[in-house]
């Protein structure tokens, strides 16, 4: 199953990054999601799967799955969020104050 | 002596102060009393019984950097020279430099070059010598842009910077590898490790480094191309740094460092292959010049080139025609630039063109003139300093072993040069102080030089006539300590004026006067020979053409790739990181794959992956806002399912959480961001990114796969396991990895979160703050 | 005392915490700001004495023994870091009001400034991988704060940029610590140092360190990695893109040095080697950079391309002098940075443009400044007795040492079109007509020139006073190249 989780956050990657090439500022924002997804699948797969018990102390249970990698998603999720907020009200401050939404039109020029 | 290597500077500093009193003392009278008190001062090491001095001081011991000072026959030739010529040239200055003129400046420069310049022959340490080197780079630099206000000026000061800084960070390269060599960082114990340097591999490139720092900053060949353009300096600078001082720390580079390299073959040849060649072009570019001091600057060079030369000869007698050349050039240079300053000054002009009969108005300028063009010429008086050390320069190209081509060649390239020398220096007398007056065509109305500005062209004269009349009385306390200083030789030259008629140096001075002569009388004719050579590819072309092509190469190099798309970069970068990944697994035997300790797969599992691969690569297709919302929704909620069955009831749960927050913000914001269009890419870009996607989502797995492969150690989780409610008094051991074990990474991660909506509030209000506007 | 590791990351964060309530209040800010960089600056200063009289200092967080808990390892190299990276935001908090944010200020310039020194200082500090990310995203997301600070259009869409291109980072940062902890286990810096020497640095872990180095290398803007870095940096006010120039790419490259010295340090044929590759392409293309254009700022941008080269070519070559090079280039490029960044954000303030074409003459009014760029140009190239040198010196030396006779052929020319491409500022903008920009209003300097000259005269005493902090140096580096040390001193086996 890890194989398949590995493969599954590898097409992951390959979408988000697909999005992030696109000149579009929204495919470019669901591109960055669809990266925060892979990685965490990639964190949690990285952990074993399926070694035990959710990790929750319960008598009489010996076996659980590997709580660290759980603790370093939570971490990340919030962050990523955090991230992703940023992002939306920038891609949208931007989109307003240039009057586009192509990447390819906010290139710039030297003397700015 | 490391005060009279500091005390320049440190009177520099009060130099801002003194000059507000330029009003009622002309700033250089202060100035003034430095260099002549460390002549005075050094004067006293003069005599036969010379023995070298040494001073030292720790600086930076840990990195072998130390004020080490070393004062032997060398530098103490050079320290006279910067410290003698250095008072004449500030004493000529006070009446060169008009008051209104930004003293402060000039004597700021001049004083901090006279630190430098005389750190430079002093240190013993190459660190401390390289840290000099530069600095006389740099005050140059400041000088030649005295008068930035001209173009002329700031093109020359860039110029001359760039090529002896080139030059010095050469120097530099060579230094760190004698030192990674020798392990010292001492010239003297260098020297005293000669084996050792001469059987390094690297002593090609040692010597080639070195030599780099020394042709550029002696103003060799092909680097000769500085020196005119530095003309534009004010002329005491010229006088003093453009050719007797500075342009002459190559010459003392190559001296100094003579003990070491002159065994080595390849020293002799480029040398005084370079020195010859040197000589010859300069003084055959001087003959076209029409500009006073061009035509100084053009032999200068050529000068600097016939040293050059003699030092790469590496014989007794041609180390010690070199410093004796070294001492007479500085006073007939010296006094002539001096001249051409004058002439300037009391004229208005320096083109050679428009002067002519100024003997009658300037009577004294033009017999301090004679003397000083002749010496240079080296036309063969008993009286003219210049005749001794040329006919010593012949004599030692004769008496070069006459095995190779180049030892051949090197007499008659010698003649050549001085045949040149002759006609420019003929020419430069007699086209400024004979011939037809064009009064009308000069700026001014010519008249005497006041006394003051005299008096130094006076003291170098009669020191050319001086040497001229007792040319041996200088030899033994001091030229031949010097001599010694650079190949050990303590045998004593004598020189003498008359050689009688067989001999063939003398027979080639002979033939440099009368074809010089001739040459000179019928100059008019050859005109069109001077003009043939360099024609288009001139070296000062291609130095141009290099500062051209920097910029507009480097501009459209960077703006190649520098396109400010987001896709170019993020393509470049992943790119990159994608064939290194690939190319580092596949040289390591990176990837592996092993199928124990794999969970195993239910049915429920394969199809939420399917969903959520069709649904991500459903973002590619869609072409709707809040399709593409919704499908990316789904791969959010996919993975919140995943983690419910990969048994993560917490990040699931907050998955879930800010899956939803994130799915109506992005609703939010694409509401207000206008509609995905289909995409417009070529087929060729598309073809592109999706290599690079696939690619990169390809070394994901494989490395993802290999990491799964490779499990060598027990994960720190059991401890967590063992500990949570033991130590960390909890059940949830997520949690108190979140809380306690880990709670600093939890900290900061509110604090991200915090920052974000500092940020956003920030963007926000700044909207309205606009809108408001 | 080990308590003392935590402050220079408590006390910013502190700081910024109470900035945030001061918002409104611009001059209660200010002077708070200049208060707390002080004490900041202050504890510092008494950290790195300690450091280095009596050792490394360990703090395990909560008492959660390593490597379980998260470690925090203040060592000579982090202390001189937090050291230095306090000293540049003591300049930038004097620099700041005068810095014509105007109204930015109340848009929490302050909170997000501490903020970016918690983050800078958390990472130099921090001794478990995942807590690194978690400082760099401190530092990145206060960054983002910084840089669309009041923006207009130009700025918005470069921060979007620059915001893209390091989010796609820090996920690839944390992918690759995931691999990481499949491989070995850990988070800890230490035991993962420990358990990679181990097995030999065998297999996939090689590639694991190659995309770790690429997450750093974007950060650290290395060739050919750097795309985003010259226009995002300077867009942002000048007091914005000293901070960036001096901390962000240093952030990076010490990640790079840190993880470079301590856990990849088996297979040096295929990664360091590499880095020696890296940092000639990064001083020839970020000089040639520097060299395209006449806008001042984008000059002193694409400068920090060459110095990080520089840095990571003592790390490629991994020798005494290679790595004491590093990090003494490392310190004086943060601070010389700092500067040249102010110093032109003065004289585009002055000139009314940062065209280098536009300028000229340039010294009759602003003699001093004119000064200070001249210096600075010359420290930056690294000529002798300011520090830049010194840092030169002992990489060329390494490099030598390892028989690299291009690189340091490259280094050397790098030098004089790094000299080149700032006195060009010099000569077409200070030099020239004193009429050329007669009509321009003077305007002051007050209050600018100040924190420019003490960060200058630092540089100077770096060079001149080498012999002062060279040992320090050296022994810093003496003890990253025996990671053992590092490894022992935490697991305290």
């Amino acid at each position: 199953m890890e194989i398949i989780t590995s493969i599954l956050a590898g097409v992951l990657f390959a979408t988000a990054i697909y999005n992030i090439l696109q000149k579009q500022l929204l495919r470019i924002v669901i591109g960055t999601a669809l990266l925060s997804h892979g990685a965490h699948i990639l964190i949690l797969t990285m952990g074993r799967l399926k070694t035990g018990q959710p990790p929750i102390l319960t008598e009489g249970i010996s076996d659980y799955t590997d709580p660290l990698p759980q603790a370093l998603i939570l971490t990340s999720i919030v962050i990523s969020f955090g991230v992703t907020s940023l992002l939306l009200v920038l891609a949208y401050r931007t989109t307003k104050e240039n009057n586009t939404d192509n990447m390819e039109q906010l290139r710039g020029n030297e003397n700015e | 002596m490391i005060l009279a290597v500091l005390v320049p500077l440190l009177i520099a500093c009060f130099i801002p102060a003194l000059s507000k009193l330029k009003a009622k003392i002309h700033t250089g009278i202060f100035v003034f009393f430095v260099p002549f008190i460390i002549f005075l001062y050094f004067v006293q090491f003069v005599g036969n019984d010379f023995s070298p001095q040494i001073e030292q001081y720790s600086w930076i011991p840990s990195l072998g950097i130390n004020l080490d000072f070393y004062l032997d026959g060398l530098s103490l030739l050079f320290v006279l020279l910067i410290s003698g010529i250095g008072s004449l040239v500030v004493l000529y200055s006070i009446y060169y430099l008009h008051k209104s003129e930004r003293l402060g400046h000039f004597y700021v420069y001049l004083l901090m070059f006279m630190s430098a310049m005389l750190g430079v022959v002093l240190s013993d340490n190459i660190f401390v010598l390289y840290t000099f080197w530069e600095l006389t780079s740099i005050s140059s630099f400041l000088l030649i842009g005295y008068w930035h206000f001209k173009e002329r000026s700031r093109y020359g000061a860039l110029k001359s910077m760039l090529i002896t800084v080139f030059g010095g960070l050469s120097m530099l390269g060579g230094f760190i590898l004698l030192y990674v060599v020798t392990g010292t960082t001492s010239i003297q114990e260098m020297i005293s490790q000669v084996d050792v340097i001469l059987d390094s591999n690297y002593l090609p490139l040692i010597l080639g480094f070195i030599l780099l720092g020394a042709f550029t900053k002696s103003a060799q060949f092909p680097f000769h191309i500085w020196l005119p353009d530095a003309m534009e300096a004010p002329t005491p600078v010229s006088a003093y740094l453009h050719s007797a001082t500075m342009v002459k720390a190559g010459i003392f580079l190559i001296a100094r460092f003579s003990p070491i390299f002159s065994s080595y073959e390849w020293f002799f040849l480029i040398v005084s292959i370079v020195g010859i060649i040197t000589l010859c072009w300069g003084s055959y570019m001087s003959v076209r010049q029409t500009d006073l001091k061009a035509i100084l600057a053009f032999s200068t060079i050529s000068q600097l080139g016939m040293i050059m030369a003699m030092l790469g000869f590496g014989t007794t007698i041609a180390v010690f025609a070199a410093v004796f050349h070294i001492l007479n050039h500085a006073t007939f240079k010296g006094s002539l630039f001096m001249i051409a300053g004058i002439v300037d000054h009391e004229t208005g002009t320096r083109d050679i063109r428009k002067l002519g009969g100024l003997a009658t108005f300037m009577p004294i300028t033009a017999t301090l003139a004679i003397f000083a063009t002749f010496s240079m010429a080296g036309v063969p008086l008993p009286f003219l300093n210049g005749f001794y050390s040329k006919e010593l320069f012949f004599d030692a190209g004769i008496q070069l072993d006459n095995s190779g081509f180049w030892s051949q060649a090197i007499p008659y390239l010698a003649v050549l040069g001085s045949i040149f020398t002759f006609v420019y220096s003929m020419y430069l007398f007699f086209g400024t102080f004979t011939g037809k007056k064009h009064l009308e065509q000069l700026p001014k109305k010519p008249h005497e030089a006041p006394f003051g500005m005299l008096v130094s062209p006076i003291i170098l004269v009669l020191g050319v006539i001086l040497i001229g009349l007792l040319p041996n009385m200088a030899n033994a306390p001091f030229l031949q300590h010097a001599a010694e200083a650079i190949n050990g030789d303590t045998e004593f030259y004598k020189v003498k004026f008359w050689h009688g008629w067989d001999s063939p140096a003398f027979r080639m001075s002979l033939v440099v006067v009368t074809l010089g002569i001739i040459l000179f009388v019928t100059r008019k004719r050859w005109q069109a020979v001077y003009q043939v050579l360099p024609g288009k590819a001139s070296f000062n072309k291609v130095y141009d053409a290099i500062v051209a092509n920097m910029d507009s190469v480097s501009r459209s190099v960077t703006n190649f790739y520098m396109t400010g798309s987001l896709k170019t970069y993020m393509s470049l970068i992943l790119g990159t990181t994608l064939v290194v990944s690939f190319f580092v697994m596949f040289v390591s035997n990176g990837f592996t794959v092993s199928t124990d300790q794999l969970a195993d797969i239910s049915f429920i599992e394969i199809a939420v992956v399917l969903i959520m691969i069709i649904a991500a690569i459903g973002t590619i297709y869609m072409n709707h806002n809040v399709a593409a919302v919704l499908v990316l929704g789904v791969v959010g909620f996919g993975v919140a399912i995943l983690f419910v069955i990969y048994r993560a009831p917490d990040i699931a749960l907050t998955q879930l959480v800010i899956e939803t927050v994130s799915v109506a913000l992005f609703l939010l914001c694409f509401y207000h961001l206008p509609k995905l269009r289909k995409s417009t890419d070529s087929a060729k870009t598309k073809t592109m990114n999706a290599i690079i996607s696939i690619g990169f989502g390809a070394l994901i797995t494989m490395v993802a796969i290999s990491a799964h492969s490779s499990r060598w150690f027990e994960s720190i989780s059991d401890y967590f396991v063992e500990n949570s409610y033991k130590l960390g008094g909890g059940d949830n051991i997520v949690n108190v990895i979140l809380v306690d074990m880990r709670g600093l990474d939890t900290l900061f991660e509110i604090a991200v979160l915090g920052i974000a909506a500092l940020a956003i509030f920030g963007l926000i209000k700044n909207k309205k703050n606009k809108e408001a506007e | 005392m080990s308590n003392l590791a935590v402050l220079p990351i408590i006390i910013p964060l502190i700081s910024a915490v109470i900035l945030i309530f001061f918002n409104q209040k611009v001059k209660v800010s200010r002077a708070l700001s200049k208060l707390f960089s002080l004490i900041s600056l202050g504890t510092s200063s008494y950290i790195t004495w300690y450091v280095f009289t009596n050792g490394t200092i360990i703090l395990e967080t909560g008492d959660w023994l390593a490597p379980y808990g998260i470690i925090l390892v203040m060592d000579g190299l982090a202390a001189i870091l937090v050291l230095t990276t306090n000293i540049i935001a003591v300049a930038c908090a004097f620099y700041a009001p005068n810095a014509g944010l105007e109204k930015r200020e109340t848009f929490y310039f302050y909170p997000f400034f501490f903020f970016l020194i918690t983050g800078v200082s958390g990472a130099f500090i921090t001794g478990d991988l995942f807590n690194l990310f978690v400082f760099f995203e401190v530092l990145l997301m206060a960054s983002y704060g910084l840089i669309v600070l009041g923006g207009g259009k130009v700025q918005l869409r470069e921060s979007l940029k620059y915001l893209l291109i390091n989010l796609f980072s820090s996920m690839l940062f944390v992918t690759a610590v995931a691999f990481l902890y499949a491989v070995v286990g850990t988070v800890n810096m230490a035991q993962i140092a420990q358990r990679v020497q181990e097995v030999e640095q065998q297999g996939i872990l090689t590639t694991i360190g190659i995309l770790l180095f690429f997450v750093f290398a974007t950060k650290a803007a290395l060739f050919p990695l750097y795309y985003w870095l010259p226009k995002s940096y300077i867009v942002p006010n000048p007091v914005i893109s000293a901070l960036f120039g001096a901390l962000l790419t240093k952030v990076g490259i010490y990640s790079i040095l840190r993880v470079f010295t301590l856990i990849f340090v088996h297979k040096t044929d295929m990664t360091h080697e590499m880095f020696i590759w890296i940092a000639g392409l990064s001083m020839i293309f970020g000089v040639i950079g520097a060299l395209s254009t006449s806008n001042i700022k984008l000059i002193i941008a694409y400068n920090i391309i060459p110095a990080i080269g520089f840095i990571i070519l003592g790390i490629g070559l991994l020798n005494q002098d290679g790595i004491s090079g590093s990090i003494y280039y490392l310190i004086n490029d943060m601070i010389i940075k700092s500067v040249l960044f102010l110093l032109v954000g003065v004289i585009a303030y002055v000139a009314g443009t940062s065209d280098l074409r536009k300028m000229g003459g340039l010294i009759h009014y602003y003699p001093f400044l004119g000064w200070l760029l001249f210096v600075s140009a010359l420290v930056l190239a690294g000529l002798p007795p300011f520090s830049g040198f010194i840092g030169k010196l002992l990489l060329l030396k390494g490099a030598f040492e390892q028989g690299e006779i291009a690189i340091v052929i490259i280094g050397l020319i790098t030098s004089l079109l790094i000299l080149y491409s700032v006195v060009k500022i010099f000569i077409n903008g200070f030099w020239g007509d004193k009429e050329t920009m007669a009509e321009l209003p003077k305007k002051s300097t007050k209050g600018l020139l100040a924190p420019v000259v003490g960060l200058l005269a630092l540089s100077v005493i770096l060079g001149v006073g080498a012999e002062f902090f060279y040992p320090h140096i050296e022994s810093i580096a003496t003890y990253l190249l025996d990671p053992e040390i590092y490894i022992d001193s935490v697991l305290k086996e």
